[in-house]
């Protein structure tokens, strides 16, 4: 069975999200969860979680952050809130709120983002207590084959979205424009991006939040063409993210996605499906933002 | 004056070769980090093969000092092949401890090769108590600190745990969260961690918005702005806060630098492992000497601060507009021998120098001069008024002892 997690921007939203088919919402709130579209109130996140149930749906909660002492002190409250309100599972990448984990009944996904590229990892975490993990986007297809058939639990692929690739703890955006003496913002709302000396195409998306400064992949990741073949490989745990696509548009991307789901599950994802999958999130695809297969198709080679 | 039970920290330097191994501890580095042929993170590092590493280990033993290997790669799958039998070897050759973050490689290297002492990398961004008490159950010695974690946060991090604490104290840093940044993946295809960092964050962007479509609108277009976005860090020194980290009850402190070279290895441990034993032999009395600076400055690339140890770093902590001219010294030879004598010293040249030219020697302990160069002669006896030929060997009278081992540098021009 496939499952098809997305995140969300709004109450609204995320109702439509699991109109649409999503079988799991990943949210959070901003202070313990990275990269997220929305920071949900505590009420919003029980809200949803209860409607999500009542539904037969799921909800993951974002505690991915890198937690330095001050935020280590005011976790076990939202642990145990968590544990009051009971998401199906956390998503935690800090080692230390893992070791706080042994003191709550709450089940966690590992998600450390670039560090998650090998079986034995996962495997590690999984005697830790994870249930599950998020595989990191730099490991080709050929290398995630290997993986699948070493890893004890579900691997997550984001299979539509943005792909973080530098997080730094300082304010870099500020940093230079306190040296160029410009006003400028600095949040995602700005809609900055970055281009490479001598690649004046390509456009990285950059902003910061209070965990520092995020930089994201040129293009954002669209796997529908591929979704059959992780599939077949036991890959049936799909992640889209909506940092970068708002409102109704993403909830198009979802549906997209939701059909392969069920045509895969039917026998009947043909090309015509395929097509018009892959047209519908085109058009709703943000215009400034390109999409590619990130690493998927590399020969692992090819990366020294 | 009460006598307190200060612990002493160990200087622990980097060793991108076996030359650089005999001179960091030479020059007073308790212990040292090497790479060996694989699992590490820096491949265009001079890495060591296992003669090596033997040789290294027996002249550290000489000096009571360790060696670490560092093997902190991020494995993909089948990287992890063959790393029980490395790790057995490595122990089997007296290595003391690998520096590892990949808990792949920690649970091969724990359950192959028991005995051998497993520090966690900064590549996996320990930034609190829970964190270290996680690997600590895990039967890991050490952890080494994210380079973020500031110094009130390190000694909160001290007074709830008991496993050592490594900190850097020296040296470039990313300007990422360590491990957490594949800038380099993404933009040259090289694995950031995997020891093919391209350095991406060091580039000049353009940085724009896109309010039209696609059409790039770039924030220096109006003029005014001439300089580029970019993300580059200065270096790190710590060398006015060793009190600080010995007081905070720091273990180890770590000297960044792998791909550097002796000039810097013998410099920057030299006076580290100065300013630590003056700080254990009299804290009271304890003052950070200008000298100390000042030598730092001779070996360093690019402008120092103290990373996120006071402050989360600003504008002034990357490097923007042109640069403050650093005084540029060069290493330019080595002592082989000395004649009491005749005050004269055999050197080997490492970089040319010239009759004339004010050149300046130290050596372990902090043993420092100047001087002109008077006259030379090469090897065959002969007077030459310069030194053009790499590792040549030459004579000239010095005005002070020297010993074999000891370094002299020259302001660059």
């Amino acid at each position: 069975m496939i499952e098809v997690i997305a995140t969300a921007e709004s109450m609204a939203q995320a109702e439509e999200l699991l109109a649409a088919g999503v079988d799991t919402l990943y949210i959070g709130e901003e202070e313990y969860g990275l990269r997220l579209p929305h920071s949900f109130t505590r009420t919003e996140q029980k809200q949803l979680i209860e409607s999500a149930h009542a539904k037969g749906k799921k909800v993951n909660i974002a505690v991915n952050g890198i937690m330095h002492p001050d935020k280590m002190k005011k976790i076990p409250e939202y642990l145990d809130f968590l544990a009051e309100v009971k998401p199906d599972n956390i998503v935690v990448g800090d080692t230390g709120v893992i070791f706080l984990l042994q003191n709550y009944d709450l089940s966690y996904i590992y998600d450390a983002e670039t560090l998650v590229t090998n079986a034995r990892q996962i495997n590690f975490w999984h005697k830790k207590g994870a249930v599950g993990a998020v595989l990191a986007r730099e490991v080709p297809f050929e290398e995630m084959k290997t993986l699948k058939q070493h890893v004890e639990v579900p691997t997550e692929v984001l299979v539509y979205g943005a792909t973080c690739i530098h997080q730094s703890k300082r304010p870099l955006l500020n940093n230079y424009f306190n040296y160029t003496k410009q006003t400028e913002e600095s949040s995602k709302d700005r809609g900055l991006f970055i281009s490479e000396p001598k690649k004046a195409e390509t456009h990285y998306s950059i902003y910061e939040d209070q965990h520092g400064t995020h930089i994201f992949a040129d293009n954002d990741v669209n796997l529908i063409n591929e979704v059959d073949e992780l599939a077949q490989t036991g890959y049936q745990t799909w992640k889209l993210d909506g940092l970068f696509t708002p409102g109704n548009q993403f909830v198009e991307v979802a549906k997209a996605f939701i059909s392969a789901k069920l045509a895969l599950e039917t026998g009947t994802w043909d090309e015509k499906a395929q097509l018009a999958a892959q047209q519908l999130i085109q058009k709703n695809h943000p215009v400034e933002r390109g999409m590619d297969t990130g690493f998927y198709h590399l020969d692992p080679n090819a990366i020294k | 004056m009460t006598k307190r039970n200060l612990k002493r920290p160990e200087v622990l330097a980097p060793a991108g070769t076996l030359e650089k191994l005999k001179t960091a501890i030479h020059y007073g580095a308790d212990a040292v980090y090497i790479g060996g042929d694989a699992y590490g993170l820096r491949s265009r590092a001079g890495n060591f093969s296992f003669e090596e590493m033997e040789e290294g280990v027996a002249f550290a033993k000489q000096y009571g000092a360790k060696v670490y290997v560092a093997a902190n790669m991020v494995t993909h799958e089948g990287n992890e092949k063959g790393a029980g039998d490395f790790f057995k070897k490595l122990r089997d050759i007296g290595i003391s401890a690998v520096i590892v973050s990949d808990p792949a490689l920690i649970e091969i290297c724990a359950t192959e090769a028991p005995g051998l002492e497993i520090h966690l990398s900064t590549q996996a961004s320990a930034t609190n108590a829970e964190t270290l008490k996680f690997w600590q159950n895990e039967g890991l010695e050490r952890v080494v600190l994210a380079r973020e974690v500031s110094m009130e946060e390190l000694a909160e991090i001290r007074r709830n745990t008991d496993i050592q604490i490594e900190a850097f104290i020296h040296g470039a840093m990313c300007i990422s969260y360590s491990g957490r940044c594949t800038l380099s993946n993404h933009m040259s295809m090289r694995d950031a961690n995997r020891g093919g960092c391209s350095q991406s964050c060091r580039w000049k962007y353009d940085l724009f918005d896109m309010p039209f479509a696609q059409e790039h609108r770039s924030l220096t277009e109006n003029g005014d702005v001439t300089e580029e976005f970019s993300m580059s860090a200065v270096d790190m020194t710590m060398i006015e806060h060793i009190p600080d980290l010995i007081e905070n009850g720091v273990d180890s402190l770590k000297i960044e630098g792998r791909m550097k070279s002796i000039h810097y290895v013998s410099t920057v441990a030299n006076v580290y492992k100065a300013a630590v034993d003056s700080y254990i032999a009299d804290p009271d009395n304890y003052v950070c000497k200008q000298e100390w600076i000042d030598e730092l400055w001779k070996a360093a690339q690019r402008e120092l601060a103290t990373g996120f140890y006071y402050n989360v770093p600003t504008e002034n902590e990357q490097l923007f507009g042109p640069r403050r001219k650093i005084p540029v010294y060069k290493f330019i030879g080595e002592v082989l021998s000395y004649d009491e004598t005749t005050g004269i010293a055999t050197v080997r040249q490492r970089n040319h120098f010239s009759v004339g030219d004010e050149i300046e020697f130290y050596g372990p302990n902090f043993h420092h001069f100047e001087q002109t160069i008077t006259e030379m002669k090469n090897d065959e006896g002969e007077s030459i008024d310069r030194a053009p030929n790499p590792m040549m060997i030459l004579t000239l009278p010095v005005a002070q002892p020297v010993k074999p081992g000891d370094m002299i540098r020259k302001k660059k021009d």
